[in-house]
């Protein structure tokens, strides 16, 4: 069978680039943008995954783990005291300002145990013992400081943190909140006693393990009880609830979606507009197929051929170049996340809408006259 | 009669007004007879031939082709059994190659794989352009073109060829040559043949001349 629908396409290399281009683009905005979003949501919701705690009490209606609230640190030991908790530790996160040596001031979100190995946390470290934490005046600080903070820092260095000199016995990799503020990891009664107006005698969270075979229903439910004045989520709807704050209140959401539109959008005008161009240009041939016996069918078939085919290569350009943009936007510390379910999403997405486009032109077609071939 | 047409009437609407363009014409072409169809300009001719090549359909009288009234339900299937086109601009897909031009025809009427590309190559060399059979349409002269209209049209054995100016486009020489080629293939394969011309070339390959005027048929 004479394959007219692909040698038509080709036959006019410039459109051809033009219309695989105009998908490819659209493919990629929609990758870059839902990729960015995807990677802004890790984050969010990253040290909530990595500590890996089946229950969080938090202060009540706090809306993410970035924006803590305090409550009374003995409330922990409610907790311990409910049948079905392996362990509950206070954990505090806070924001608070460090001096750098060049005399400038930056923020640094702390996170605060009295025992971190205990919760594996932070994940990935790529120098000191975590151990060490609580002998004294040390942090860890995550090394996407270097960046913020404008060089390099080693350990055995020295920053000020709220006025305090604390030695840098440690490194961490990979430990962002959505905020980008740099992470820093201290001892448990340290961060208390950097902020005693505030944290004296207080904790933000208390992070719960169940004890194997428990029912974290029934677990919830009795600290619930017991704490009356505090909320008590899974990790999991800890982790939603934090990324959906941001997504709801700043607007990010609306914005990756309106971006989506808008990066479909401009996909279907492109193929759109250069199928109906194309269809309007090639309407005697099509007049000609019709005369020779074809019908509607025929010709509408060579077209969604032609849609798809500018889909499928528009959709593996468009997918290499957001792959290609990946270490660039990692350089800016920013993430491209690109799970598979997107991939077959948006690669359905522009078949489909690739086809639609090609509908535009099929009301042409069926309104051509095969007696056009006649004319001069 | 391997197609006959009975009282044709053809009339279009502009605006209000209803222009008759073909006004009762009777005509019948046997198998292997060549009729050349001449006119001066808006006599019609055209719009007889899409009435019997089954494009357009007549506002009253009837089309028989091989014996079976036309329905206008099946002009597609008609066109695809029974009916091959050679039209003035040679209408070649500028895509294809020239077999591939003679093959796609043979795709769209139902003929596939081996059948098809066999069927292109055999009227493919039957026109003289087995060398040329990868050329585009651009890479061919305006002669070799028409010849491969011809082609596509020979392909697949529809009984009836209908050829519109086809040497409208051609220098005088290559006009004369096309003919002769269509008429000896045309007569060799039983096809009937019908062209519309203002050429009067045609007359010296045609076996019978019908002239329109006025959308009536003189002799």
């Amino acid at each position: 069978m004479v394959d007219l629908a692909t040698k038509s396409l080709v036959h006019d290399k410039l459109r051809f680039l033009i219309t695989v281009s105009g998908v490819a683009f659209a493919v990629t905005l929609v990758f870059v943008q839902v990729g960015l979003f995807l990677g802004l949501m890790d984050n969010a919701s990253l040290t909530i995954e990595h500590l890996n705690a089946d229950l969080w009490v938090t202060s009540h209606d706090t809306k993410n783990i970035d924006f803590a609230h305090t409550f009374p640190e003995t409330h922990v030991k409610r907790v311990r005291a409910v049948p079905g908790v392996a362990r509950a530790d206070n954990l505090i996160v806070w924001f608070m300002n460090v001096s750098l040596p060049n005399g400038a001031v930056e923020g640094t979100e702390v996170y605060a145990l009295e025992d971190f190995g205990r919760w594996n946390f932070p994940w990935k470290i790529s120098g000191g013992n975590l151990e060490d934490l609580r002998r004294g005046n040390y942090m860890f600080l995550d090394a996407s400081a270097e960046k913020r903070y404008g060089g390099p820092f080693a350990i055995g260095e020295y920053r000020e943190v709220i006025g305090r000199r604390l030695k840098i016995i440690g490194r961490s990799e990979e430990a962002k909140s959505f905020t980008t503020t740099p992470l820093t990891f201290i001892d448990f009664t340290l961060a208390q006693s950097l902020v005693p107006s505030e944290l004296r005698g207080n904790t933000t969270y208390i992070l719960v393990k169940l004890a194997p075979g428990a029912n974290v229903e029934q677990v919830r439910a009795e600290i619930r009880r017991r704490l009356p004045y505090n909320d008590v989520f899974t990790g999991k709807e800890w982790a939603s609830r934090s990324r959906s704050y941001w997504v709801d209140s700043t607007g990010l959401g609306l914005n990756m979606y309106l971006t989506v539109f808008l990066g479909c959008l401009v996909g279907i005008v492109v193929v759109a507009q250069t199928l109906y161009t194309s269809t309007m240009e090639h309407i005697k041939e099509f007049g000609t197929v019709k005369a020779i016996g074809g019908g509607n069918a025929d010709i509408y078939a060579i077209l969604g051929k032609q849609a798809a085919i500018a889909a499928v290569l528009g959709f593996i350009f468009g997918a290499a170049m957001a792959y290609a943009l990946r270490p660039l936007i990692y350089k800016i510390d920013l993430k491209l996340v690109i799970p598979p379910q997107l991939f077959a999403i948006v690669f359905a997405g522009s078949v489909v809408l690739c086809l639609a486009a090609a509908m535009i032109s099929f009301r042409k077609v069926a309104s051509i006259d095969p007696a056009l071939v006649f004319r001069n | 009669m391997i197609i006959e047409a009975r009282n044709i009437q053809k009339s279009f609407t502009d605006g209000k007004e209803t222009i008759p363009v073909l006004r009762g014409i009777d005509f019948g072409v046997e198998r292997g007879e060549i009729v050349s169809l001449e006119g001066p300009s808006g006599s019609g001719k055209t719009t007889f031939l899409s009435i019997l090549g089954c494009i357009l359909t007549p506002s009253k009288g009837d089309v028989m082709i091989d014996g079976e009234r036309v329905e206008a339900k099946r002009l597609n299937a008609i066109r695809k059994r029974s009916l091959g086109f050679v039209f003035q601009q040679f209408n070649l897909f500028p895509s294809l190659t020239a077999i591939e031009n003679i093959e796609y025809s043979l795709n769209v009427k139902g003929m596939r794989g081996r059948d098809a590309r066999s069927e292109a190559q055999r009227v493919i060399e039957a026109v003289g352009l087995g060398d040329r059979q990868a050329f585009l349409p651009r890479d061919l002269s305006g002669g070799q073109k028409q010849r491969v209209a011809i082609a596509r049209a020979l392909a697949g054995n529809a009984p009836i060829l209908l050829a519109d100016e086809p040497t409208a486009n051609l220098d005088s020489v290559v006009g004369t040559q096309v003919l002769e080629m269509f008429r000896a293939l045309a007569k060799k394969e039983n096809r009937a043949l019908v062209i519309v011309t203002h050429d009067p070339k045609v007359r010296a390959v045609a076996d019978r001349v019908v002239k329109i005027h006025d959308g009536r048929l003189s002799s």
